[in-house]
């Protein structure tokens, strides 16, 4: 067991910090560009300025946020609602991962700590094996901090410059190009690969479908073929591995 | 939108996004969940995303508001992510044949 309860002095404390915020920053890179484009989309968006800035605060979650700022010309309240709840699925996977680490931390944090639980946050925190307790919070909220102000701030700049770049740039088009980028860092295996093409064809013939539903009808039909295609692939891999102990 | 509605709505997707980051370690801290759930929330990423991004070139206007361009700087794009795994490559290189294509048009 890892011993809590201010077991850590502040010298031990701010070195956790420091290397914290070390393991934290190059993760953050990559999420710059896309706090920039999302900054452009909430000076474009159908909501007010002000409102869909505060998805910084009340959402932290980038592609949440960018599908409501983006949506919100086209979408009602229930469509915008329900696309948020599928996109943030994938937090269900990383809280899912994460949870046997907060059994040894104090109520309050199991109830701060998830606000943080960015994709970021997850891979750095989920590699973070060898420290416990008090030491394993430290870290955790040192870089959940580090990321909610840095992501505030860079969108915010995004803001700054979308309302000072013209229309005919076409930056409208990025948050597609980004949501595009994102399915092929997100394909680990050719599953993934049926889940995303299953999921753009039907969302493509499912336009039409009142209030952006395509997207819902195509992302259901997306995870349906995804789990498919696992399981025929590991019954696959079984058949083999049978024909091969039999010869 | 109106702000009551644009007001709603952030408010409800951040206690969704909330509640999907904190559920289980709130509440279900050591009761794993059943593995075809998690087999299947593999696939959730992928699916979802794509279809957002077929939907947001669309724009609301159905198959009409599919533009070629937008397709084409898709397309480069999803090339480039699967080559560099580079996003902000990715987003430079869909945007330059954007422009490309319409300066030539």
């Amino acid at each position: 067991m890892y011993d809590d309860d201010c077991a850590i002095n502040d010298q031990t404390g701010s070195a956790i910090t420091l290397a914290a915020l070390r393991a934290a920053f190059p993760l953050f890179i990559p999420a710059i560009p896309f706090g920039l484009v999302l900054g452009v989309a909430i000076t474009n968006s159908a909501m007010p300025t002000a409102v869909a800035w505060s998805t910084n605060i009340a959402v932290f979650a980038g592609a949440a946020q960018l599908a409501t700022v983006s949506l919100a010309a086209t979408a009602t309240w229930l469509t915008l609602v329900a696309t948020a709840a599928v996109i943030n699925l994938r937090h269900v996977m990383y809280s899912a991962a994460l949870s046997p680490r907060f059994n040894d931390q104090p109520r309050w944090f199991r109830w701060v700590g998830p606000f943080f639980l960015i994709d970021q946050l997850f891979a750095l925190m989920s590699a973070r094996t060898e420290i416990g307790g008090s030491e394993w919070r430290r870290f955790y909220l040192s870089a959940g901090i580090f990321y909610f102000s840095s992501w505030t701030i860079v969108v915010t700049l995004g803001m700054l410059a979308g309302s000072s770049i013209p229309t005919e740039w076409r930056l409208d088009v990025a948050p597609a190009i980004m949501f595009a980028g994102l399915v092929v860092m997100g394909v680990a295996n050719r599953p993934g690969i049926v889940a995303a093409v299953v999921g753009a064809v039907v969302c493509l013939l499912a336009l039409d479908v009142p209030n952006n539903g395509g997207i819902l009808v195509g992302a259901i039909s997306g995870v349906i073929a995804g789990y498919l295609a696992d399981v025929a692939e590991s019954r696959r891999a079984e058949q083999r591995a049978a024909t091969a102990r039999h010869r | 939108m109106s702000s009551f509605a644009a007001i709603a709505a952030v408010l409800s997707v951040g206690m969704i996004t909330y509640a999907s980051r904190a559920g289980l370690i709130v509440f279900l801290a050591d009761r794993p969940l059943p593995a075809n759930i998690t087999r299947a929330l593999r696939y959730v990423g992928p699916a979802v995303l794509s279809a957002l991004a077929v939907n947001l070139v669309a724009g609301g206007k159905g198959i009409d508001g599919v533009e070629f361009v937008e397709v084409a700087a898709i397309g480069v794009a999803v090339a480039v992510t699967a080559i560099t795994r580079n996003l902000i490559a990715a987003l430079a290189a869909g945007m330059t044949v954007l422009w490309l294509l319409l300066w030539l048009s």
